[in-house]
C-alpha cells in the first residue's frame, strides 16, 4: 500500500518493557519515542529496541496540543509526533515550559514552544551565528540580524511522550543561551563543546489553534515574554517621529516669527518723577499705531536703593478704549562682608494683547519714595513677538514622545525583568545552573 | 494613521502658539471702554484701579 503525498508513514514495533503496540511516525529519524502503553522510553534504532528509561519515574501530563495533532504549518501538513517538559531554575524558582516535535516526511521537523501561553515556531539551523562576548551583554550574529544576550540557563528535561529525533531521557541537562530581537529568539543548547542552535519565532496562539484546529482557545499568554513584540512600539516610534518633525516647524515658526515682526517703536520720551507734586499722573503726546499687534510698553527708569511704580493705560483717542497694566521697579545694591550685591532692576516691559490700530496716547501715573527725584523713559514697541507661546508649545510637544513611549518602556522594562540583565535578576550567573 | 493623528494634534498646538504669540495671548491688561476725552486735560481724573484688582507698591 502506498501513503498518499504528506501522509505520515508508519512503522511498529513491541515494546521491550511491556510488549504494548508501539507506533513510529518519523521512522529512521526517530531516535527515541515513548511506549504508549507503559511510558517506557524506547531507542528504536536498536535492534532489540533498548529501554532508554522505565516508566516509574515519569508523572503525568497531557498536552495541550495532542500528539497525533495534524495541521497546515507554513504551508505543509505537520503532524505532532512528541512533547516534552523542562524546565530551568532561576534564584530557586523553577520555570517550565512545553516543547512539542511536529513532523513532516518531506520537510523534517520543525517544533513549538510553550511558555505560559507565549508560543515560539522553533527551527534548526544549520548556519553558526557569530557570538560576540566583548561587551558585558555579549550578542549573537545571524543571518544580518544582531541578536541580544537575554538569559544563560541550565535545562532540565522532566517529561517526554512520543517521539523524537534525538535521544531524549528524563533529567537530561543542557546548558542554554537565549539571544533575542524580537520577534525572533536564538537559542543554543548543549555542552560546552556541542551546541545546537535554532531560531524560534515569536507566534501568537490563535495562529496555532488555527493551524492545527484546535478547540477552544488559546490560554492567554502570561507576563511579556523574552522574544514578544512589542505592542505598544509603533505607537512610541511615531510618537517619536512626530515630535522631531513638529519640533522643527516650532523651531521655523519660531525663528520666522523673530525675523518678521515688526518690532517698530511708536513712542519714546523721558520724564522726570518729582515726588510731592500736587498731580503726579500725566497723559503722552498722541501717536499712530499702523497696525493691528502686540504692544510693549518699555520703562527705563535711573532707580537707586529705591523703587519707582507705574499704572499705565494706553488708550485709543477714536474708541476711547483704554488698556491698562502696570509696572514696578526697584534696584537695590551695596557691599556686604567685603561682597557687592545688586538686587532687582532699572529696565521693565508691560507687554499687552493684541491691540488694533488707530490713534494713541498713555496716561502714566508713577508713584515713588517721597524726597526722591527720579528720570525714566517710556517707549511704545508694536508688534513685539513673545517667546512663552513657544515654550508652552514645546512642553506640549515633548508630551507626545512621553505619552506614546512610557507604555512601551515600561512594556520593555518587564521583558528584560525576565532576563539575567534584569533588575529582578541575580547577577551570578551560577545561580541559573543551579 | 497613528502618526497622521499626532501630527494634527502637533499641528493644532503649533496653531495655537502662533495665534498666542500674535494676538499677545500672553499678555496682560484691563480693558475699559468709553474713557472721557476729557481725561486727556484732566489724567488725574482717570482711575485705572477700577478697571481691575488695586495694585500695591510695596518697596523697602
Amino acid at each position: 500500500m502506498v501513503n498518499a503525498p504528506g501522509t505520515p508513514r508508519t512503522r511498529g514495533f513491541n515494546c521491550a518493557n511491556c510488549g504494548g503496540a508501539v507506533e513510529l511516525r518519523a521512522l529512521a529519524h526517530t531516535r527515541s519515542v515513548t511506549c504508549t502503553t507503559c511510558g517506557s522510553l524506547l531507542d528504536p534504532r536498536d535492534p532489540n529496541v533498548v529501554i532508554l528509561q522505565e516508566a516509574a519515574r515519569r508523572e503525568s501530563i497531557t498536552p495541550t496540543i495532542p500528539l497525533g495533532t495534524r495541521g497546515t504549518w507554513h504551508g505543509q501538513p505537520y503532524e505532532v509526533i512528541g512533547f516534552q517538559r523542562r524546565s530551568i531554575t532561576v534564584d530557586g524558582t523553577q520555570y517550565s515550559w512545553d516543547e512539542y516535535v511536529l513532523f513532516n516526511p518531506f520537510r523534517g521537523f520543525r517544533y513549538l514552544t510553550d511558555y505560559q501561553g507565549h508560543w515560539n515556531d522553533v527551527r534548526t539551523i544549520r548556519e553558526l551565528p557569530v557570538v560576540d562576548t566583548r561587551s558585558n551583554r555579549p550578542t549573537a550574529t545571524h543571518d544580518n540580524r544582531k541578536y541580544t544576550h537575554f538569559q544563560h540557563a541550565q535545562a532540565t528535561t522532566d517529561f517526554v511522550i512520543g517521539e523524537f529525533p534525538w535521544r531524549v531521557t528524563l533529567g537530561d541537562q543542557v546548558v542554554t543561551d537565549d539571544f533575542v530581537e524580537p520577534p525572533y529568539m536564538l537559542s543554543s543548547e548543549g555542552t560546552e563543546q556541542e551546541r545546537t542552535w535554532s531560531l524560534g519565532t515569536y507566534t501568537p496562539g490563535e495562529t496555532i489553534w488555527k493551524a492545527f484546529g484546535l478547540p477552544g482557545a488559546p490560554p492567554e499568554p502570561v507576563g511579556v515574554f523574552a522574544n514578544q513584540p512589542n505592542p505598544y512600539k509603533k505607537g512610541a516610534n511615531a510618537g517619536c517621529t512626530a515630535f522631531f518633525v513638529l519640533f522643527g516647524l516650532l523651531v521655523a515658526l519660531f525663528l520666522l516669527r523673530m525675523i518678521t515682526a515688526d518690532r517698530e517703536r511708536v513712542f519714546s520720551s523721558s520724564y522726570t518723577y518729582q515726588p510731592g507734586a500736587p498731580e503726579a499722573s500725566f497723559v503722552t503726546a498722541p501717536f499712530t499705531l499702523s497696525d493691528d499687534g502686540t504692544i510693549s510698553i518699555e520703562i527705563d527708569a535711573n532707580v537707586s536703593n529705591n523703587w519707582l511704580g507705574f499704572d499705565v493705560a494706553l488708550i485709543n483717542i477714536g474708541t476711547g478704549t483704554a488698556y491698562n497694566t502696570d509696572k514696578e521697579l526697584e534696584f537695590y545694591f551695596g557691599t556686604e562682608g567685603g561682597e557687592s550685591w545688586t538686587e532687582g532692576s532699572r529696565s521693565g516691559s508691560m507687554f499687552l494683547p493684541s491691540v488694533p490700530a488707530g490713534e494713541y496716547y498713555l496716561r502714566v501715573e508713577p508713584e515713588g519714595p517721597a524726597g526722591i527725584a527720579t528720570g525714566y523713559t517710556l517707549r511704545v514697541v508694536r508688534d513685539v513677538p513673545s517667546k512663552l507661546p513657544y515654550a508652552i508649545a514645546l512642553v506640549c510637544l515633548l508630551f507626545l514622545p512621553f505619552l506614546t513611549g512610557w507604555r512601551s518602556g515600561w512594556f520593555e522594562q518587564k521583558r528584560q525583568a525576565e532576563s539575567d540583565y534584569g533588575s529582578s535578576s541575580s547577577d551570578d550567573d551560577d545561580d541559573d545552573e543551579d | 494613521m497613528r502618526l497622521a493623528i499626532l501630527m494634527l494634534l502637533g499641528l493644532t498646538v503649533l496653531g495655537t502658539a502662533r495665534t498666542a504669540d500674535v494676538r499677545g495671548w500672553m499678555g496682560r491688561s484691563n480693558t475699559v471702554r468709553n474713557v472721557p476725552r476729557s481725561v486727556r486735560d484732566n489724567p488725574g481724573a482717570y482711575r485705572a484701579l477700577y478697571a481691575g484688582n488695586p495694585r500695591y507698591f510695596g518697596g523697602k
